[in-house]
């Protein structure tokens, strides 16, 4: 027999994956202070005016009271998130600056690694805005999000939402935001037969060592993560997707810059002298459709591959794409992406601090090599913001520790970026410059 | 199985991995203007390999073969 608990417009229950983030959250704050935070930076072409932008944004956020909410639990299993009633949540986090000049891997980078390590006001604050307006003209707006409640494209999604409301075509769009989720307390055989199949894959993925950097207190001391940009332009990006077409295939733009990554994550190790046979790949892949994106604007809707590749197979390009798109196959056809969703709603019932621990017992507390993603196409998709042109849109995502380090892709407008995110401390100048280098030349 | 038979099996499971009205899946439009990425695409293939016993993931697929439901659905006619 099937039933449902339907949500109220003040209670939205979490999926499983939303409860993983709010573990990633959890041991994020022992390991940084500041949680899963997310940071989406528009690069714009002139200054916008701070006291129009804190306006406008304060009469957008006080639309979605779902900003203030918090995560509660009541006499049934799933928790929830709790939506405050409209007007009574917290007040805008924004704040604006003005520097002499614009590098961007100068003062404003520096700013912007700040910003992404600065633990929000109190449990039922998840956002916060800056403006950064510089002499020469340019300027930085970065939108700083609690993964808990947007994950990449729904953060996008988020800004393209506020572009249209000031184009004033919004009311009818922020209507379609979907807040109600149903609790998923039914089809337990369902949901147990994926956990199985999950098991089964993590055990099978633990026979063998795991390469992954060690996370030392002094990482951790550091309490902060930094991140490097690799932006290319329209005609590298145009180049790096026909390489992709020729040696992964038609559409295979992801599997080709995994291959990429990993190679160049593999030069990494090697120089450190670490052995072991094989690394572990989280890849997060999401699982709306494209017309989704609209409704299923909050909370995370995405999912995981694991790719497994053995050490002796990266010496062949050709053949390491041939393995990632072999596994990615397999795992499509054993749907594990959906498994790892439904399995994870089985995880609800465990509190945050235990799944802490149950997340680090596989690989030996390792748990991965590094994480990759790649979202192909920009949601927000104005070109102009605020009445600016955009020359970029990039992301600047903390990581899951460990690993503690990631490579993530995205574009805009015909740009890609590829940003290294690591935890201070993990890894030296040195090697973040050799990996860069790796990853240029290998595209 | 004709072409056109193929083609109308492609709309439907291409319909159901996209989540979009069968109505709305031109056969004459590349995937990649349907807004289909790497996922989506393995997920096609995964859903040829069921319905037509074919694994296309190892082959040599060329843009051109792919480059609509008209033409995969001839390829797959010639495979067949």
């Amino acid at each position: 027999m099937r039933f449902a608990i339907p949500s109220s417009s003040k209670k939205r229950y979490l999926s499983g994956f939303d409860w993983v983030m709010g573990v990633v959250d959890y041991i994020l704050k022992r390991t940084t202070c500041a949680g899963n935070i997310f940071q989406l930076v528009f690069k714009l072409d002139s200054t916008v005016d701070p006291e129009t932008v804190q306006s406008c944004l304060c009469r957008f956020i006080k639309e979605f009271p779902v900003l203030d909410g918090r995560v509660a639990r009541d006499y049934n299993l799933a928790p929830y998130w709790q939506v405050p009633k409209k007007d009574k949540g917290n007040s805008l986090n924004f704040n604006s600056r003005r520097l002499e000049n614009s590098p961007l891997h100068g003062n404003a980078w520096s700013l912007m690694e700040e910003w992404v390590n600065t633990p929000f006001k109190n449990e039922n604050e998840h956002s916060a805005f800056h403006l950064l307006n510089t002499n020469s003209g340019e300027s930085y707006f970065a939108m700083t999000f609690d993964h808990r409640l947007f994950d990449a494209r729904g953060a996008e999604s988020f800004a393209h939402l506020f572009q249209q409301y000031l184009t004033g075509d919004c009311n009818s769009h922020i209507g379609d935001v979907r807040l109600t989720a149903s609790a998923e307390l039914s089809q337990w055989a369902d949901k147990f037969y994926a956990g199985k199949n999950v098991n089964r894959k993590i055990i099978a993925l633990s026979k063998t060592s795991l390469r992954a950097l060690p996370v030392t207190q002094h990482c951790e001391a550091k309490k902060g993560f930094k991140f490097s940009l690799i932006g290319f332009d329209r005609q590298k990006t145009c180049e790096i997707y026909e390489n992709a077409y020729e040696e992964a295939g038609y559409l295979m733009v992801m599997p080709y810059l995994l291959s990429v990554a990993i190679r160049a994550m593999h030069g990494l190790f090697e120089s450190r002298g670490l052995s072991a046979d094989s690394y572990i790949i989280p890849v997060s892949v999401d699982m709306r459709s494209s017309q989704d994106i609209k409704q299923e604007l909050f909370f995370n809707y995405a999912s995981m591959f694991l790719f497994q590749i053995h050490v002796d197979m990266l010496n062949d390009k050709q053949a390491l794409i041939n393995e990632i798109k072999s596994q990615m196959y397999e795992q499509v056809q054993s749907s594990l992406p959906k498994n790892l969703l439904k399995a994870s709603l089985l995880l609800r019932i465990a509190p945050l601090f235990l799944l802490r621990k149950i997340f680090l017992l596989p690989f030996g507390g390792k748990f991965a090599s590094f994480y990759f993603s790649h979202i192909g196409k920009c949601s927000y998709q104005y070109p102009e913001f605020m009445g600016a042109k955009i020359n970029n849109i990039f992301h600047m995502p903390c990581v899951p520790t460990p690993p503690g380090i990631g490579i993530f892709f995205n574009s805009f407008n015909g740009q890609l970026n590829a940003v290294i995110s690591w935890l201070d401390g993990l890894v030296s100048d040195d090697e973040i410059l050799a990996l860069e280098n790796s990853l240029r030349s290998g595209l | 199985m004709t072409v056109k038979d193929i083609e109308n099996k492609l709309i439907k499971g291409i319909a159901a991995i996209t989540s979009k009205a069968e109505s709305s899946i031109k056969a004459d439009v590349p995937f990649h203007e349907l807004g289909i990425d790497s996922l989506g695409f393995v997920e096609i293939l995964v859903f040829i390999e069921k319905t037509f016993k074919l694994r296309l993931i190892e082959t040599d697929l060329t843009k051109k073969d792919f480059e609509t439901i008209n033409s995969l659905a001839s390829f797959i006619g010639k495979k067949l």
